[in-house]
């Protein structure tokens, strides 16, 4: 059988870690299932309830950090009946297992489906939605089930991402520092860049100035993807406006063939656990 | 020179069991002054003594004990070295009569010395360094003179030990603290030493390793014995400080010596008594040292220089002492230590410049200074204090980097020295400390860090001199960078632009500034204006540093 997945017969479903630029996925066969967000005895919807902007704002003013929560199974089984209603097949990719059990509760709610194939993506951020983006491209010109998942597959494990956080205030508070404890941040005007490694966030620098960030940042590129390379990318800030155009310019610069494919802005769940005054971006090559 | 000797000896086993103890003193010290130098100044105090003798050839009992007496006085630091100087004196003037020392003579001369330090201070008050000698000396004269000598060190010793934990209760400002007396226990440590190379030198051993022993073991009877003085794992005690000191009422701790002939001690103590506190004015005819805490150090200076040549001054700020022990005991998160990994001991001078090694996770800092380099048994003290094997070491001053790597060779653990010259390259260094490598590979990652950084300042000509091809006229601001005089000004904010104007022709990228503006006549505005206009492709950082000599020290990347 070589029934070909395309837009009309597949859906992909993601999560508001993904952080994806407004309007991403009011396209036909994407789904968004929110993660909350919790200020005291009030519950946002990640990406649905409040604007970033507002979240931020809020998340300054608070006293006490907000905390976070996944999405129930039962949440998932309601997206997937109705996404599986109208497609075929649902692709569900996640947030790193290694940081949220959002992925646990999806592939709770899988079990009792056929063709909804859940994806812990092992990373976090403006990657899955350029995973997201990516797969429906696959789509787009129709793929078979075998070179998607092949997709997902590589993505999960040659995707990069890079964070240039603030401070590891949010990321320390909240108890996600995983490797990243070394990095010292926000003391001495130092941000650290934060990457990915085996599903949780590690460390990658400790740089001081926009300027040692760049250099850092470039360092990076170099070291994850070869000068030829189809560089697919996009870019993230949370209340930051000079670093993304920066860092667009600079991924051009250094990779001919790349593609920039986005620019997301930082929500409420990603940024309680990082904090505002961050710029990201992932990358795959394909 | 046999008695000379043997006095070196007995007063380096006082000297290494103080040593050993020093800053463990240092933070029991809340009372006059919670000034936190009690175990320095005794300590220096004692060394006086030992150079004193090694400095000389005597051979007779009269003459040694002469000289014991002098280096004490001479080199008195602070209210207990002062204090410490008149006990010894009483107890060579009885020592120095003898032909030898035993058991009688020894209560004679415990005896005197109490009596010595009672007449130097004026206003006697109960629970210090004064209750514990007098204690002892009422300890020697219950033990009968048949008894041989080391019956009386055991009483005397006993009879200390009680006193020092008595102090607790005895002083409001120690029972708030929760610590023992700093002068007394500093005492009994001396005394301890003492008694540990007295008996050594009887039983013809060596004195050096018996003084350590018993200074240790004095530590963990009365520290452990206490409330307030934490026994932390490791048998390591901790005083701690949980809310700001109180400041004095006089604010410079003030102490010098007046050499000159028929001097009227009285009557300079009349003077100064009414000036401050903590007034003690002792000595003789020849030799008299002074000690007071006033507002007005010149007042005092001045009225002396009546009396003698005036030397050895000393000026402590007592307020900046005190909140530096605040800072130093109060309530901090202490880095960990990663497994096998590294620690960071670092010199550094200055309040903020301190707190930002800190921050950046530094385990240990020594102070240190243009003025007050540490030597390099300070340097292993605090090296050997965190009790880790890797170790990486900051100098952050040209003049320490050679006395760090002293340091190093004198110690087994595994100590690395990244040789920075300046505090802001020191920070550049810290930034690129990974806690879970060794000395070694951390040593690396910290030199990388810092071989492109360069480094500057800006502090105040001393004389008229001409270097580098810039004249400089006394009084007049430098702006010096990687130790070439780049410019001379009258105010520091046109030294700085020179700085910034060099930092810029190397294309910094990054400008840090550690600032320590107090009286300079310009202010942080002023000099981030300068930098945004002279440095305008750089991002550049401001800190308050706090170091003293420069009001001005940066760094470029």
């Amino acid at each position: 059988m070589t029934d070909l997945l395309t837009l009309e017969n597949t859906a992909i479903v993601c999560d508001s870690t993904s952080d994806a630029p407004g309007g991403f996925f009011d396209r036909d066969g994407l789904y968004m299932v929110p993660l909350k967000v919790h200020f005291g005895d009030e519950t946002f919807r990640d990406g649905v309830d409040m604007t970033y902007q507002e979240f931020f704002a809020r998340l300054e003013a608070s006293e006490v950090l907000p905390t976070t929560s996944q999405p129930t199974a039962g949440e998932f089984t309601t997206v997937y009946k109705e996404a599986r209603a109208r497609y075929e097949h649902v692709f569900s990719l996640h947030i790193s297992g290694e940081m949220s059990g959002t992925v646990r509760s999806a592939e709770q709610a899988a079990e009792q489906f056929d063709n909804v194939h859940v994806y812990d993506l092992r990373t976090v951020t403006t990657a899955l939605s350029l995973a997201t983006e990516r797969l429906r491209a696959r789509l787009e010109v129709g793929c078979t089930l075998d070179e998607a998942q092949a997709y997902l597959r590589h993505f999960a494990d040659h995707s990069s991402l890079l964070i240039h956080a603030a401070t590891l205030e949010y990321l320390r508070r909240g108890g996600r520092i995983g490797r990243a404890a070394s990095l010292v941040g926000g003391v001495f005007d130092i941000k650290p860049l934060i990457t990915k490694q085996d599903g949780t966030l590690v460390g990658y620098a400790k740089v001081r100035g926009l300027k040692k960030a760049m250099a850092a940042m470039e360092r990076f590129v170099e070291e994850n993807s070869k000068p030829d390379d189809e560089l697919y990318f996009c870019i993230i800030d949370a209340v930051n406006d000079v670093e993304p155009s920066l860092i667009r310019e600079m991924i051009e610069r250094h990779r001919p063939n790349s593609h920039f494919a986005f620019q997301g802005h930082v929500g409420a769940v990603v940024g309680t656990h990082i904090g505002p005054g961050t710029a990201a971006f992932a990358m795959i090559a394909e | 020179m046999i008695v000379r000797n043997a006095a070196i000896g007995v007063i380096q086993s006082a000297l290494a069991a103080v040593e050993d103890e020093r800053q463990y003193i240092n933070d029991l010290n809340v009372y006059p002054v919670p000034d936190g130098d009690t175990g320095t100044n005794l300590a220096l105090t004692v060394r006086a003594v030992v150079e004193e003798l090694e400095q000389s050839e005597l051979t007779n009992i009269p003459s040694v004990a002469a000289a014991v007496t002098k280096g004490s006085l001479m080199g008195a630091r602070g209210n207990s070295g002062v204090i410490l100087s008149q006990i010894v004196r009483g107890i060579c003037e009885v020592w120095g009569q003898a032909d030898s020392l035993d058991t009688a003579v020894f209560k004679r001369a415990v005896t005197e010395g109490q009596a010595a330090a009672y007449r130097a201070v004026k206003e006697p008050v109960e629970g210090t360094m004064l209750t514990v000698i007098r204690e002892m000396a009422t300890a020697a004269q219950g033990v009968p003179d048949s008894l041989g000598l080391e019956h009386l060190l055991a009483a005397v010793e006993e009879a200390g030990r009680v006193a020092v934990e008595n102090t607790t209760a005895q002083l409001p400002a120690l029972q708030k603290a929760g610590v023992v007396d700093a002068g007394g226990y500093g005492l009994l440590v001396l005394f301890r030493g003492l008694a540990a190379g007295i008996e050594d030198l009887m039983r013809g051993g060596r004195v050096a390793v018996g003084a350590r022993l018993a200074g240790r073991a004095v530590g963990e009877m009365v520290g452990g014995a206490l409330s307030g003085v934490r026994t932390a794992a490791g048998g390591s005690r901790r005083v701690t400080v949980d809310e700001l000191s109180e400041l004095s009422a006089f604010r410079y701790c003030t102490s010098f010596l007046i050499t000159g002939q028929a001097i009227d001690r009285e009557a300079l103590e009349a003077f100064v008594l009414p000036l401050g506190d903590s007034a003690l004015v002792v000595g003789d005819e020849g030799t008299v040292k002074v000690h007071v805490h006033v507002n007005d150090p010149g007042a005092v200076l001045s009225e002396a220089l009546k009396y003698g040549a005036i030397s050895d001054v000393e000026i402590n700020d007592m307020h900046a002492q005190t909140r530096q022990r605040d800072e130093r005991l109060g309530p901090t998160s202490a880095p960990e230590i990663g497994e096998g990994g590294a620690v960071v001991v670092a010199v550094v001078a200055g309040e903020g410049n301190r707190q930002l090694f800190r921050d950046l996770g530094c385990h240990a800092i020594v102070d240190g200074g243009q003025s007050m380099n540490p030597s390099a048994a300070q340097l292993l003290a605090a090296v050997e204090e965190l009790g880790v094997q890797e170790v990486v070491v900051l100098p952050n001053n040209g003049n320490v980097i050679l006395t760090a790597e002293q340091a190093a060779g004198m110690s087994s653990l595994n100590i690395a020295v990244v040789p920075s010259r300046s505090i802001p390259s020191g920070l550049a260094a810290m930034i690129a400390f990974d806690p879970a490598e060794d000395a070694v590979g951390n040593a690396r990652l910290m030199q990388d860090a810092i071989v492109d950084v360069r480094y500057a300042e800006v502090t105040h000509a001393v004389r008229d001199s001409e270097l580098d091809g810039v004249e400089v006229r006394q009084g007049q601001a430098m702006g010096i960078v990687d130790g070439r005089l780049v410019a001379a000004a009258d105010d520091i904010g046109t030294a700085f632009s020179g700085v910034l104007e060099e930092f810029a022709r190397g294309d910094a990228e990054y400008i840090t500034v550690l600032t320590a503006l107090n009286g300079s006549g310009t202010t942080r505005e002023t000099l981030e204006e300068l930098a945004a206009r002279v440095a305008p492709d750089a991002e550049v950082s401001f800190h308050e540093g706090g170091q003293p000599l420069y009001p001005i020290l940066a760094s470029a990347e």
